[in-house]
């Protein structure tokens, strides 16, 4: 470590004999890196919102978010609470506050880049690797535009495959969503991704965390709130997009089935809701559930 | 008071506006109403408009919705983004079908979302603009949300106008400091380029100030105990003290409700499908 710290005294979180050892984040600590984590991509989307989108035809050519910023959080802090303030904060900042509140895919949304932040910020082991830092960035972008991506395809191939309703629409969702997907990793994940985060993380990494208490991060040392590499954690995750699905299912469902199709609804009635939501709650539950047993897991494995 | 300015659409306008809309100063009928009071009309304007697929009911739900922005006294900000992006997602929607080949109906098909979510939007717009953010966390706290969340809300309210106009700043100081592109290039290419990098640039400082200026906020928090805070109920209790459901409450939900009834009876009467507009 080159920089020196300017704050005196002992830094919380190292050992006492100025060993690192594997440390814990307390609770103040906690709710610092989520509320700078909220407060920062909030700011950013509302930027985001002002600036007007850009279409050419039917493909847009927008960036979706700075992945930079909860991307700095992830790799300099701790992912698990930077990946559960950065939606929040998009949630709180422009949907509520400027009206754009969408209710059931907001939930859908929150999932979807809590998965991509967590799993893309345990990707970043060393702040100063630059090409962890590039595959973090792009892994965010990937996972996040993915999800939702098979989320839509999904959405209208359930829909039309039972009547063929919208002319020429399936295959024209196919190639968009395909094209929006590319450009969505160049725009978002590569121009205000990779090349901000290359840039951001190493100019941050030792200056920023002293200011919130902190002991940077060393290389190789285990960090707080690291994905957990087990079976357990990747069945959580599979569980909680699962759970999305659910959530822009029950849209879909909404939209594209039960709209024309009366005798489907009076055959089923409104219960394929409920089933839905009884489904969302059992998956989301075992989710969380597979989450908690494999951070123990990893935190057991940590102190032995 | 009355407002004089008129050069829209500049950062300053864009942050005042932004501060009016948190702290709900146009006033209007919600903000008088209970906070509490105010989240069960937005949840039922927000859910009532997924149970039903007849055009009728979502037009007068539609209806609903403008008349409760109007009477919350929404900003021409918040608004005005709302119309443009309900406008450009049918243009969109409109070309997309044309390019590929459909055609009205599926204009048509897509008209029950754009009620929806029309619906939902204006609901949250005219609910949220009327919540200040303490009345707004006290309202979550009250349903019992988690504190962690209640927190955020009340922070995020409070800091986004702070948070805005420190960026402003050094966005203006990296303006002063770095010449302007000699042209503008190809599609005005070097100025979007040169303002793209200023943006990033300004984060490197904005890190820096809102890492601070969050220590201390948390550490004020905790100095006053606000993790143990939540472990005893009585503080919860005290600060709720204040809520009170009163009459205007009762009579804007029950009149609410009347609506949502009248507009199934309405649409049963004149019932109008997707299916059945055929084009």
């Amino acid at each position: 470590m080159t920089t020196t710290n300017e704050r005196t005294g002992q830094l919380r979180g190292a050992g006492n004999d100025g060993s690192c050892k594997h440390y814990d984040l307390s609770t103040p600590q906690k709710l610092m890196i989520f509320v700078l984590s909220m407060a920062l991509f909030g700011l950013s989307n509302i930027l985001l919102e002002i600036v007007p989108d850009v279409h050419i035809g039917p493909i847009d050519f927008s960036v979706s978010y700075f992945v930079f910023i909860p991307l700095t959080m992830a790799a300099l802090f701790s992912p698990f609470w930077a990946a559960l303030g950065a939606p929040l904060g998009e949630i709180i900042f422009t949907d509520l506050l400027m009206g754009d509140f969408s209710g059931l895919s907001e939930i859908e949304g929150f999932l979807q880049m809590f998965l991509a932040i967590y799993i893309a910020g345990s990707v970043i082991r060393n702040p100063r690797s630059r090409p962890q830092i590039v595959l973090g960035a792009l892994l965010v972008v990937f996972i996040d535009k993915l999800l939702s991506a098979v989320v839509d395809l999904g959405k209208v191939w359930i829909g039309v495959e039972e009547a063929e309703y919208v002319e020429g629409l399936p295959e024209s969702m196919l190639v968009l969503e395909g094209l929006g997907f590319g450009i969505d990793i160049l725009m978002s994940g590569v121009l205000f991704g990779v090349v901000p985060a290359l840039w951001l993380i190493p100019a941050l990494h030792g200056k920023i965390e002293p200011l919130m208490g902190m002991r940077p991060r060393v290389p190789g040392e285990p960090f707080p709130g690291r994905a957990p590499k087990s079976g357990l954690f990747i069945g959580a995750v599979v569980l909680l997009s699962i759970a999305s699905f659910f959530f822009a299912f029950l849209e879909a469902w909404d939209v594209n089935v039960g709209a024309f199709q009366p005798e489907f609804l009076e055959e089923y009635g409104n219960g394929f809701v409920w089933i839905s939501v009884i489904a969302i709650v059992i998956v989301t539950a075992l989710a969380i559930l597979f989450f908690r047993k494999a951070q123990h897991n990893a935190d057991q494995k940590v102190d032995n | 008071m009355a407002r004089k300015q008129h050069d829209v659409l500049s950062i300053e306008w864009i942050k005042l506006e932004l501060i009016r809309t948190a702290y709900a100063t146009r006033g209007g009928l919600f903000s008088k109403m209970d906070p509490r009071a105010v989240l069960a009309w937005y949840l039922i304007l927000a859910i009532a408009p997924w149970f039903t697929h007849n055009l009728t009911v979502l037009s007068v739900f539609f209806i609903l919705g403008v008349i409760s922005v109007a009477l919350a006294k929404v900003g021409p900000l918040i608004l005005g983004l709302f119309v443009f992006g309900l406008l450009t997602e049918t243009i969109y929607i409109f070309i997309a079908a044309l390019f590929f080949g459909g055609d009205l109906t599926t204009i048509v098909a897509l008209t029950e979302l754009t009620l929806k979510l029309g619906t939902i939007s204006m609901a949250s717009m005219a609910a949220f603009v009327s919540l200040d953010p303490e009345k707004l966390s006290d309202a979550l706290l009250a349903l019992r949300a988690p504190t962690l969340l209640a927190f955020a809300v009340s922070y995020g309210y409070r800091m986004l106008p702070i948070l805005v106009e420190e960026f402003n700043t050094v966005f203006d100081n990296y303006r002063l400091r770095s010449a302007p592109p000699e042209k503008p290039g190809f599609l005005g290419y070097h100025t979007v380029v040169h303002w793209a990098t200023m943006t990033i640039r300004s984060f490197y400082p904005i890190f820096l100030n809102t890492a601070q200026s969050v220590r201390t906020t948390v550490e004020a928090l905790e100095t006053r105990g606000f993790t143990y805070a939540t472990v005893d109920n009585r503080g919860r209790d005290i600060r709720l003290a204040y809520l009170k459901i009163r009459g205007l409450d009762i009579a804007v939900l029950a009149l609410t409700l009347v609506g949502v009834v009248m507009a199934f009876v309405v649409g049963d009467s004149w019932p109008v499908y997707r299916g059945s507009l055929s084009l």
